[in-house]
């Protein structure tokens, strides 16, 4: 098999500047499917108000793999499943998407990044906003625009490796809060 | 119908059934409060209902119309119904929390929730989506609050931590955990402090709605919601979401520091508090889609979620023991939230108990026994006693759950602690939180609702504002300004309502002033769900020449979501009926003019000029005053109210609103204009109606 396009867009993530307020998955489930709905937002954060800083927030995201386990299990790759040309970014259209759950399944990730639409039968993920029916924002990705901690961030550049999807954004306006930016 | 989920959930607690009213059908209610008070007004059959605890009493647990949408700092519930706390009536009231539970219950597909009758046994109510069940809580009576939610947790999902997707009985999936509400020992004890709570600290605090529930043998209500809520126009509300933020929200990664408005009260820009914990590694956390995010989640996990006064309780205490404040601050605030205490006004609650002893009336063999450790205040001993006898009624703890007020009135006290200020309540029993006799709405207010208003809007632009002399600097924006801007504001287009000058204190513009904020508040805070912590918007430093987003935001935000475009004055229209369906309430429970009267020492003491005190070192309290056609920030500590001028204020206020001059009641001309029919006729039945 030839080597598949690198993504050329991924999300960088920073649980320790989260709050844990899920404005960024209201907002990626509304841009896609018009409707503010945890359950079909293709990023997942894990509030726990029981939990203790730093390891109170848990940000679940799709990686951009550079081996895309979804792409590979697809049945019907390049229809369902599918590379963008123009950015490398893997997305799913859905007018061709069966259902069949694989992808979901394939994803090395818990939980799964591959979101899936019961009433309708069809796989989501994050196209990092390359198709928003319900928002014309070009070049945008509606979650890190409505991130009021600027806690995520858009890169062009692939992170070297897994932990480095976790980036710190804590600079000096999070240190003149006083709060802790190592 | 835009922003709501279409139906409302019906529960009997005492034959378990479960049914739904159609949202629609009181579509004019808006949502919320409005929502949840007209369901009440037609399910309470005998609305002179005078306890809490009588077991007609129906409970409203309603989210806002905005809840479960993208709209910022839109995730709050209300509880409505006859509360306990209130003296010497337990008037209908309203209390309200954050957390993720008025987002779950919009997504379960519901705009509100309604408790009918008392169980049989200890029960908690399970709702995932359309399925809806009435548990034992045999297992969980007895657990603090968070050890029930976790519980609760494990219950609904095979495990009490965040994990994999997980099926719902629907066919539908999920990662989240459910929202619960729960209530702690307190509550099971049915004291009139006891909060409902709802995560580690999101809490119906007012009230004593939690020993209602207790009383109904309620523990806990858990709501997993998998669906979203139909908006308008999505691509308006990111861009609205966006256009606030942008121009009004505080920028975490540039923010603009500015000391008096650097807490999270009331302004869209409004930022988290790191002083609030005492940990110096805690972050901002917050409610489900809020842009501020205040609540801080600690290093310990101790005391999260606990801001503002709640947070703080305990700390001048512990400094004045043995000079600083530790983590005894923040486990005192953690055992209350376990315990399911209500924390409000307790500096002042304990005050008034260390004076009684220094007084020499309370203590061991004292007219007041007690072995309660007074002398150990500021200590951990004292304060983990004080907590338990509260939560489980021992001893003392018997009278104090039964809120202050009525344990003075018990010891035979009330009548002369009220006259000396040294129990320093306000308005029908709640703790002093800032003071009327200088900035007066925030009193009268209060005693024309059935409980502290607490709403911060002019408490930002007024004092907070005015308060920057104090530490020597240059106020954000002058006093003519704030005046200017409150002079464009629909409905009365008033600048003096701003003018807190002695001779302007009992005018018509300190009733515009009152209704102002009663009417703003009913309709887009209470109904609409808005957190007061953003909202109502005037002055915000980060907005364009220091003005903030309301009225064009909140205009914005509802248009996106509901398709229906709406005028500011409209509004308050709307909000000024919903706020006349709580005062037909009031009124067919009892309530007249002569009832609205304020504690003695309001009337004779002078203020000390600390907002929420009424003994102490006096300090100065600046507030908008124009004299001589001059407007300025000036100190008016050190006055008092005057009881005849009162009384011609409460002629204004209720010639302004329509009412009765002698009464205080409703007149049916006002009732028609607002086409209020069924509450006219429910007042006519009971000749309380001029």
């Amino acid at each position: 098999m030839s080597q598949l396009p690198l993504s050329k867009a991924y999300l960088l993530v920073d649980p320790k500047k989260c709050a844990g307020c899920g404005s960024c998955m209201l907002a990626c489930s509304l841009a896609h499917e018009g409707e503010s709905n945890l359950s079909l937002s293709r990023i997942q954060v894990f509030s726990d108000a029981f939990g203790r800083y730093p390891t109170d927030v848990a940000i679940h995201f799709c990686r951009q793999c550079e081996n895309p386990l979804c792409y590979l299990a697809c049945p019907l790759p390049d229809e369902a499943l599918c590379i963008s040309q123009e950015t490398g970014v893997r997305f799913i259209d859905g007018k061709n998407c069966t259902g069949c759950y694989q992808c979901v399944e394939a994803c090395p990730y818990t939980p799964s990044r591959i979101i899936f639409r019961t009433d309708n039968n069809i796989a989501l993920k994050c196209d990092l906003c390359l198709n928003t029916p319900y928002w014309q924002a070009a070049g945008k990705q509606a979650c890190v625009e409505t991130c009021p901690m600027k806690a995520l961030k858009y890169t062009v550049k692939k992170p070297a490796g897994p932990d480095d999807y976790i980036v710190n954004l804590r600079g000096e306006g999070w240190a003149k809060l006083r709060f802790p930016t190592d | 119908m835009y922003g709501h989920a279409g139906k409302i959930l019906r529960v009997n607690l005492t034959d378990s059934k479960i049914s739904t009213i159609n949202t629609e059908d009181y579509a004019e209610w808006i949502g919320g409060h409005g929502l949840g008070a007209a369901v009440w007004f037609d399910l309470v059959k005998d609305k002179t209902i005078t306890s809490g605890f009588d077991p007609g009493n129906v409970l409203a647990i309603m989210p806002g119309l905005f809840s479960g949408t993208l709209v910022p700092a839109s995730c709050r519930t209300q509880m409505l119904g006859v509360q306990v706390y209130s003296w010497p009536c337990e008037w209908f009231g309203r209390s309200n929390a954050g957390g993720r539970f008025a987002n779950m219950l919009k997504w379960a597909g519901y705009d509100g929730l309604i408790i009918e009758g008392v169980a049989e046994k200890p029960t908690w109510i399970n709702i995932v989506d359309d399925d809806v069940r009435l548990n034992d809580a045999g297992s969980l009576w007895g657990m603090d609050t968070h050890t029930a939610q976790r519980a609760i947790f494990k219950d609904v999902l095979g495990s009490d931590a965040h994990g994999n997707w997980v099926k719902t009985k629907g066919n539908r999936l999920t990662t989240q955990r459910p929202a619960v509400l729960t209530i702690g020992p307190a509550g099971e004890n049915g004291s009139r402090l006891a909060v409902v709570l709802t995560e580690h600290g999101n809490a119906f605090g007012n009230g004593g709605y939690g020993g209602i529930w207790g009383a109904k043998n309620l523990k806990a209500i858990s709501v997993l919601g998998t669906g979203g809520v139909p908006v308008a126009d999505p691509q308006a509300l990111l861009e609205a979401r966006l256009w606030a933020q942008k121009h009004y929200a505080t920028d975490y990664d540039d923010p603009k520091i500015w000391p008096p408005l650097g807490i999270t009260i009331s302004h869209f820009g409004g930022y988290a508090n790191a002083n609030w914990p005492i940990d110096p590694r805690s972050k901002p956390a917050g409610c489900t889609g809020c842009h501020i995010n205040c609540q801080p989640r600690t290093s310990t996990g101790v005391a999260n979620e606990a801001v503002c006064g709640d947070a703080g309780f305990y700390k001048a205490w512990e400094k004045k023991a043995h000079g600083s404040a530790t983590d005894i601050s923040a486990q005192a605030v953690d055992l209350t939230q376990r315990l399911g205490i209500n924390s409000k006004g307790f500096q002042n609650w304990l005050l008034y108990l260390t004076i009684l002893y220094d007084k020499g009336v309370l203590g061991p063999g004292k007219e007041i026994d007690t072995t309660l450790p007074v002398d150990k205040i500021g200590e951990a001993e004292f304060i983990e006693d004080f907590l338990y006898r509260i939560a489980y009624r021992k001893e003392i703890g018997n009278d104090l759950a039964e809120g202050f007020p009525r344990a003075a009135q018990k010891w035979g006290r009330l009548e002369e602690d009220l006259k000396t200020g040294i129990l320093p309540m306000h308005s029908w029993g709640y703790s002093i939180h800032y003071d009327g006799r200088c900035e007066a709405y925030w009193w009268y207010a209060s005693m024309i609702e059935s409980r502290d208003v607490n709403m911060h809007d002019f408490n930002i632009a007024a004092y907070r504002i005015g308060q920057e002399i104090s530490s020597g600097k240059k106020p954000l924006v002058p006093a003519e300004q704030i005046a200017d801007w409150f002079g464009k504001l629909e409905p009365y287009h008033d600048p003096e309502m701003m003018n807190f000058a002695t001779d302007n204190l009992y005018s018509a513009h300190m009733a515009r002033t009152t209704a102002w904020l009663l009417h703003y508040s009913y309709f887009w805070k209470h109904s609409c769900g808005l957190c007061s912590t953003a909202f109502s918007d005037l002055v915000n430093p980060n907005g364009p020449g220091n003005r903030g987003l309301t009225p064009e935001g909140e205009l914005k935000f509802y248009q996106a979501v509901t398709g229906r475009k709406l005028t500011f004055e409209a509004s308050m229209e709307i909000g000024r009926k919903i706020f006349n369906l709580d005062k037909a309430i009031w009124t067919l429970q009892g309530r007249h003019r002569d009832m609205e009267q304020f504690p003695e020492y309001m009337y004779s003491l002078p203020s000390i000029g600390n907002p929420s005190a009424t003994v102490g070192q006096p300090q100065p309290y600046y507030m908008p005053t124009k004299i001589n056609g001059v407007w300025d920030y000036r100190n008016v500590a050190g006055r008092h109210l005057d009881r005849d001028k009162f009384e011609q204020w409460k002629t204004r206020f209720y010639e302004l609103e329509g009412w009765d001059a002698r009464t205080g009641w409703q007149t049916r001309s006002l009732l028609k204009s607002l086409g209020m029919q069924k509450v006219m006729d429910e007042l006519a039945r009971h000749r309380k109606l001029n």
